[in-house]
């Protein structure tokens, strides 16, 4: 366990991780976790923009939370919501990052996320959201109301550093990814913006991927995936020899990863279609109200 | 006495060994659960993506070699290994020896693991819950670093374990006899000038791995710096430390323990970097050739009147931009060329058995500006380390009765500041520094640049 990690490297979840999760041992039904996670996701990445974060510590909210739910000894969505879960994930990383946020603006952030009914499929793009309108009165904190939240979040944030045993640290594709793209002498053809777009679009996509890909593959492959999906989206030719294993990925790897971001559209159209109208339960009590509605229209 | 030593050293090595088999069989069976991942990650591939794939790619090798056989023998791809991670075991897995010590920041006492038998020192965080800010940030930020930054020299963080309390947060790590504070006041004499080598080398090196890896410790002193029996050295209590944030970022000025802190820290610069580090280094290099800390200022003001006295006045030739320091403005600087004032530095007066080499290698470290110190990996290269009198192998280091391993019996020491501390920085007065000397000086003279 001790080998010295590669700067460039993250831990990965185990099979036995990915295998079962503490959700699931609670019998919570895979394709709610995994709408839940999706949402979650979602709603980190939303609030990491209104808190005018970089991507970098976005993305690292993001997995710190996808990390919290993995495995038997994981966290299980009985006992946590994922609204919280993904308030303490920002909290945390901002906290180690060089923009930390104070759990006033992480309260306020989330409050005001939960008044616009986010994350909801009715709302098209975050930009939208954003530039809506809002009556303050809708997401106003009393003082109250932020004590008890405030000492939530530090409570939830305690218990994902256990649960992940302190394994805060993420290493991220983006960088990577532009000395990639520039080692392929990319930045020499006139739509080489457009491509390096592409690529960062993908890498983001798979923080949201059901999949939890960056629980399971390195940052090198992620990087070198996406820039293989953005040259064949936007026609741009790499070289004509197997310039992914320059970096470190092999074929079956690189081909998994490519079907994979591809296949996050589809999960997403998908999560729409089922929850248009309704709201992903991201409390523990959002969660037994529709596991009682499943029951109940079973019935 | 000896042989008690030599009893629970073989314990350890043999524990040790065991702890090995141990992980060892750990990491074949992780290997092998990810060799089945692969697999299943191959065939998913291989169902989705591979035939259109491997379609064009035989068309585009058409000069008769089999790429595929390539690809499999030889060609080989790193791979990039980081573990996992689980949760934190609790603490009861451990059972306390005696206590060590506790400082600013938590406690230490040195414990036995009682699955291996491991002698290990654990480190309680102090968690102080007016909590107005969650878990606390300096915690967070060692336990981060300290799982990056593996390096021999620097002290091995093997898992953070829990207690009852929910609040409770311990830190273990592996049992080093001596901190070279503890051990220098028992010394009779400084270490030889051999051993002082070994020790500023290991020191370096350490140092050297964390500014490459973009960490800056901002406490080092020698109670942080730990020596083993065989002479190992280990840089522990990270407690300071954090990442070289981007520019422009603020960071502290309330940062290392004040006998060990750079002028311009002192002077309240906003941004500063790793040579605030080699300062810290310069002043333990000092600490080992004197057998006592060199700088013992009795405050901030004091502080900078001893380095001046050490290190000689700083020039707007010597370090340019000096004075626009926010605390220099109250600083009056007699006027250094007739006066008796040196400007020159009396660091070959005080050190009068160190070689050439050496006071050159020490004068640049405690260098005013910083941009005149040598990076810990410029110091590393330094001539110092290679003229004689050759570093000492660290297996002939002396051993000595461990403090921290028997008895406690320490005396005070000023700890790095907190976090929170006297925002007082921004208005130290530094006018008084030179009061005494002008007197005897007795031209009067004085330079007041604003």
């Amino acid at each position: 366990m001790h080998t010295r990690p590669s700067p460039l490297a993250n831990p990965l979840a185990t099979v036995a991780q990915l295998r079962e999760t503490s959700s699931q041992i609670d019998n919570i039904p895979r394709d709610l976790e995994d709408s839940v996670r999706f949402a979650g996701a979602r709603l980190t990445q939303a609030a990491g923009i209104l808190l005018r974060l970089p991507q970098e510590v976005v993305a690292q909210a993001v997995v710190v939370f996808m990390r919290f739910w993995v495995g038997g000894e994981g966290g299980s969505l009985v006992e946590f919501g994922a609204a919280q879960v993904s308030a303490a994930s920002v909290y945390l990383t901002t906290k180690l990052s060089a923009y930390p946020k104070s759990p006033r603006s992480i309260v306020n952030v989330y409050a005001y996320l939960d008044s616009v009914s986010f994350p909801s499929f009715a709302t098209t793009t975050t930009t939208d959201l954003l530039e809506r309108e809002n009556k303050a009165g809708d997401y106003f904190v009393s003082e109250g109301t932020y004590q008890t939240r405030k000492l939530d979040l530090f409570e939830t944030e305690q218990r994902i550093l256990k649960v992940i045993g302190f394994q805060v640290h993420v290493s991220l594709p983006y960088a990577l990814c532009i000395t990639y793209l520039q080692a392929l002498d990319v930045f020499s053809h006139p739509r080489a913006s457009e491509l390096a777009k592409r690529a960062t679009a993908h890498l983001n996509t798979a923080l949201l991927s059901p999949q939890l890909l960056y629980l399971t593959h390195q940052p090198p492959s992620l990087a070198t995936a996406a820039i293989y999906l953005a040259a064949k989206e936007t026609r741009i030719k790499l070289p004509d020899v197997e310039w992914w294993e320059v970096f470190d990925t092999d074929r079956e790897e690189l081909g998994f990863l490519v079907v994979a971001l591809l296949s996050v559209e589809n999960f997403a159209r998908e999560e729409e279609r089922v929850w248009m109208g309704r709201r992903v339960p991201m409390t523990v009590e959002a969660v037994e109200a529709e596991l009682k509605r499943r029951n109940d229209s079973d019935d | 006495m000896s042989s008690r030593w030599a009893d629970s050293e073989a314990d350890a090595a043999e524990s040790k060994r065991r702890k090995k088999e141990k992980e060892e069989k750990k990491r074949l069976k992780l290997q092998k659960q990810q060799e089945e991942a692969e697999a299943a990650a191959r065939a998913a591939a291989q169902q989705e993506s591979r035939p259109s794939k491997r379609r064009r790619l035989s068309n585009d090798d058409e000069d008769g070699e089999s790429p595929k056989e390539k690809t499999d023998s030889q060609r080989n791809l790193l791979r990039f290994e980081a573990g996992g991670w689980g949760p934190c075991r609790h603490a009861s897995n451990f059972e306390t020896l005696n206590h060590i010590e506790e400082g600013s920041y938590g406690w230490v006492s040195r414990a036995r693991d009682l699955a291996t038998g491991q002698i290990v020192a654990l480190k309680k965080i102090k968690m102080d819950y007016s909590q107005q800010d969650g878990f606390p940030i300096t915690a967070l930020r060692e336990i981060a670093i300290l799982q990056r930054a593996r390096h021999e020299n620097v002290v091995d963080l093997q898992e953070v374990v829990t207690g009852n309390n929910p609040n409770e947060v311990i830190l273990v790590m592996p049992f080093v006899e001596h901190d070279l504070k503890t051990l220098q006041e028992d010394m009779s004499e400084p270490f030889l000038a051999s051993e002082t080598k070994t020790l500023l080398r290991q020191l370096t090196s350490a140092l050297s791995f964390l500014h490459e890896n973009f960490i800056l410790h901002r406490d080092l002193k020698t109670s942080n710096i730990l020596l083993s029996n065989r002479g190992h050295l280990k840089i522990a209590d990270f407690g300071m430390a954090r990442y070289i944030p981007p520019p422009g970022a603020p960071l502290t000025q309330l940062v290392v323990t004040l006998w060990y802190r750079a002028p311009e820290l002192l002077l309240g610069a906003e941004t500063y970097g790793t040579e605030i580090d080699v300062w810290s280094l310069g002043c333990i290099f000092a600490e080992l050739l004197l057998g006592a800390p060199v700088l013992q200022g009795k405050n901030e003001v004091d502080e900078l009147a001893l380095i001046f006295a050490l290190c000689g006045v700083p020039t707007e030739k010597s370090w340019p931009g000096f004075w626009r320091l926010p605390n220099a403005k109250g600083l009056k600087i007699p006027r250094d060329s007739s006066s008796s004032l040196k400007t020159a530095s009396q660091i070959r007066t005080k050190f009068p058995f160190l070689t050439a080499a050496g006071v050159d290698l020490l004068s640049s470290m405690l260098a005013l500006n910083p941009d005149l110190r040598p990076t810990a990996g410029e110091v590393l290269r330094h001539p110092y380390f290679s003229e004689a009198p050759k570093p000492k192998p660290m297996e002939l280091f002396p051993t000595f009765p461990s403090k921290a391993g028997q008895e406690r019996r320490r005396k005070a020491s000023p700890n790095a500041p907190k976090r929170g501390d006297a925002q007082g920085l921004q208005n130290l007065d530094f006018s008084s520094i030179f009061a005494n000397r002008e007197e005897q000086a007795g031209a009067g003279f004085q330079l007041r640049v604003v």
